[in-house]
């Protein structure tokens, strides 16, 4: 099982720095939350598309281009329910669509694909202990950091055992396929119980494992890969800075790109 | 430095109080003193004590963690707070060392079995500490896996280093300086070799196996008492004490008796869907009942893989199974319970009952039994098993064996007439070994249909009657035992070899699987 997002390639945005990629992700978010025209959200979305081809993520993106798709598909459909706009394009009863309405669920279904692949180019891009580096150079405490990354790496570990003890229960004549919803949680126990055990016991394995290498939450440690942020990382958050107040400018100052100017 | 010992004799014990995780991690009773390098341990912290003493544990998967090679050796350095130069250092000496060079960028998780536990030497090592302590570092290994951890371990013998090895198998003890004997937390002996392995009475009591060789001498009456194969053989032209004769094999296969084949594969092929990986490549197999057969073969050559399409676990890509005629997507799970029963290779992962019966009641219940029926099937798989008198016991509290022996009696309640366990005597001590291979052997001469993936060369030779070597996912070899272990070089091909006392019977020209076959045989 294969669950860990990183791509080892050699490319200029895996060399950014941890904390750049960090602050970068918020900055594109916010310009997403920007607009909820469409066409400029499109925009958007095509410029993070870019670099995501830059950083060679493709390959995560095609693996969750259903859930992608849903999003948008999903957004267009639900969204003219809920917000209202004034070119009436159809109504039925109490239920009216509106050309707005219709474009801004498309903005929406837009702006959380983007959110997602803008995510992904992160998750793609750097490594978990750059990741945790970059926190601690952001002022978060080391153990609290270090439980975050190795709660991070366990999940694979749990994902792969828990599917070893349902083939163990299953060739025991568990059943998982039928049954109503009473019956099903009691089945839930043979393989909660076991997998509850596993885990108990390998953290504890693993504690041993890292205080017989030295571990010591409280004392001062080197960072392998000492996280430096360089005129490239100062470049990249200058110019997505400003791109940041441009976009701002143009929504609150020159009230572009809102279909819908009282929502976000 | 090897430790011996049977389950529960208190070696890991020891080697915990050496680096400071007794008395600090685990809490308890402590006397006496433990002194490094002139620091007595037990005022330490672990982690300062990891300059002077490392550790490597046998659960390789949980000793890893980062998410590079590079980054698994900087960690120790990294908690020292050495610098990056000499933390690059160290990484191209040590990596090196234990032959990962090529592998630095790469995934931990990636690796095989072998690789995995030469990184956890090798990040152990770059803190450069006095003394390598390594628990059992080779018992959860595939046979290859075992050749790359040992032959590291002979590497840094050589280059000084202090190695603390706890062991079962005598075969890796040969080349150590010292052996210490334990037994019930006592250290029983200590001395090199030469002196502890050739007490055969003394080794079987502290449930550690004793060299073929040693056995057979003894048995014999020859005089001399080799350690390895090699000087076996030259004592014996040495003092002319047999000759080799020709070997001829009438060994009657059950295979075409004409009864009816219990199992049969038929081209199969299986790719597993996430990784796209092609396990197995056109299997054609055919089994009869009352079998008991033995599959060997590396990690990853497909063991497993066939070994859950006979009981349906996994369905074929490709060609079909017959259970009993009827292709295994036919049955329902439930149905297959009764059938082909397997049990799994860690006990922990299935054991979730409070009690003993309860969780050997479990299949039975599911498969919708009476209480009467399952009341008197429980107690017969228990019995089979020789738990009786631990039904009301907690299945945690039980030892590693013992588990084993509930996870067999739970697949045996359904009465399955096939029973596959994966890898049954990974992990025991040489007196659980045979007593679970006993009770396989009781098992089989009830009727069962026996099938077992292993790793232990002498369990395969001295139990199965038939052998099926895999590799890269087709089958290399198939045939009965001795005829299977008398092709050294096809094993070979798999990185198989024989047990030692099957391969002097090899130079020999006898049948023996077993020493007293040897013996009767080289008396006639």
């Amino acid at each position: 099982m294969i669950l860990f997002l990183y791509l080892d390639q050699d490319t200029w945005i895996h060399r950014l720095e941890a904390r750049t990629k960090i602050i970068t992700v918020g900055i594109l978010f916010s310009l997403c939350l920007c607009f909820n025209h469409p066409l400029y959200l499109a925009a958007i979305s095509a410029g993070i598309m870019a670099i995501a081809i830059w950083a060679r993520a493709l390959p995560n993106i095609w693996k969750l281009r259903y859930i992608l798709i849903l999003l948008v598909i999903f957004s267009t459909l639900l969204w003219p329910f809920f917000a209202k706009g004034p070119t009436l394009l159809w109504s039925w009863g109490s239920l009216q669509i509106s050309q707005e309405s219709l474009l801004y669920g498309i903005g929406m279904g837009l702006r959380l694909a983007t959110f997602v692949v803008a995510g992904l180019i992160f998750l793609s891009t750097t490594r978990h202990e750059e990741f945790i580096n970059g926190l601690i150079r952001m002022g978060m405490p080391y153990p609290f950091a270090f439980a975050l990354s190795t709660a991070l790496r366990l999940v694979p570990t749990f994902v792969g055992v828990g599917a070893t003890i349902i083939q163990a229960q299953t060739s025991r004549g568990l059943d998982l396929e039928t049954g109503n919803i009473f019956r099903r949680v009691g089945k839930f126990i043979p393989q909660a119980v076991p997998l509850f055990i596993y885990a108990i016991r390998h953290t504890n394995y693993l504690a041993m494992a890292l205080e017989s290498r030295g571990f010591d939450p409280q004392s001062s440690r080197t960072l392998y890969y000492e996280p430096q942020l360089r005129r490239k990382d100062y470049g990249v958050l200058v110019f997505f800075v400003l791109l940041l107040g441009i976009m701002l400018y143009m929504r609150l100052g020159l009230s572009l790109g809102a279909v819908m100017p009282g929502r976000l | 430095m090897v430790v011996m010992g049977h389950e529960g004799a208190g070696k890991s014990t020891l080697s915990y109080t050496i680096n400071g995780l007794i008395p600090r991690f685990f809490p308890g009773q402590y006397q006496g003193r433990v002194v490094v390098k002139g620091q007595e341990v037990a005022g330490k912290k672990v982690a300062e004590m990891s300059r002077h003493v490392g550790l490597v544990l046998q659960d390789f998967e949980a000793q890893l963690f980062s998410s590079n090679v590079e980054l698994e050796m900087a960690f120790g350095p990294e908690n020292h707070h050495l610098s990056r130069l000499e933390i690059e250092r160290r990484i191209q000496r040590y990596l090196s060392l234990v032959g990962l060079e090529k592998l630095r960028r790469r995934e931990p998780a990636s690796l095989s079995g072998g690789e995995k536990q030469r990184l956890a030497i090798g990040s152990v090592l770059t803190i450069e500490p006095d003394i390598l302590l390594m628990d059992e570092p080779v018992t959860d290994l595939d046979p290859q896996g075992r050749e790359e951890v040992l032959s590291v371990a002979q590497k840094l013998k050589e280059e000084g280093h202090t190695i603390l090895l706890v062991e079962h198998e005598p075969e890796s003890a040969v080349g150590a300086d010292r052996v210490w004997l334990m037994r019930d937390g006592h250290m029983v002996a200590r001395g090199s070799p030469a002196e502890i392995l050739v007490d055969v009475p003394m080794l079987e009591s502290c449930g550690v196996k004793p060299p073929a060789t040693i056995e057979l001498f003894s048995a014999m009456g020859w005089p001399g008492k080799p350690l390895m194969v090699e000087s076996a053989l030259s004592l014996i032209g040495q003092h002319n004490l047999t000759q080799s004769r020709p070997l001829n094999f009438e060994v009657q296969f059950p295979l075409g008796s004409g009864e009816k084949f219990i199992l049969q594969a038929e081209g199969l092929e299986y790719i597993y869907p996430a990784y796209g990986v092609k396990a197995l490549r056109g299997i054609d197999l055919q089994i009869q009942e009352g079998e008991f057969i033995a599959i060997l073969g590396q990690n990853g050559s497909g063991k497993s893989t066939l070994a859950k399409l006979l009981n349906g676990l996994l369905k074929p890509t490709a060609g079909r199974i017959l259970v009993q005629g009827r292709p295994t997507t036919a049955y329902r799970h439930r149905e297959m319970a009764e059938k082909v029963g397997y049990v799994f290779q860690n006990p922990d992962h299935q054991i979730f009952a409070r009690t003993v019966v309860e969780e050997v009641e479990f299949s039975l219940k599911m498969l919708g039994k009476d209480s009467q029926t399952m009341q008197k099937r429980v107690a017969e798989a228990l019995e089979a098993v020789g738990l009786q008198g631990y039904e009301k016991k907690v299945p945690f509290s039980l030892t590693r064996g013992e588990r084993q022996r509930v996870a067999v009696a739970s697949v045996l309640a359904a009465q399955p007439q096939v029973v596959i366990l994966d890898e049954p005597t990974t992990g025991l001590d040489y007196r659980h070994q045979r007593s679970m291979m006993e009770m396989l052997k009781r098992l089989h001469e009830k009727g069962h249909t026996i099938i077992i993936i292993t790793h232990s060369m002498w369990v395969a030779a001295e139990y199965a009657e038939r052998i099926i070597v895999l590799k890269d996912g087709a089958i290399l070899l198939d045939g009965p035992t001795r005829n299977v272990f008398f092709e050294e070089e096809k094993l070979a091909e798999a990185s198989l070899r024989p047990p030692p006392l099957v391969r002097l019977s090899n130079i020999l020209g006898t049948r023996a699987l077993t020493v007293a076959q040897m013996v009767r045989e080289l008396r006639i």
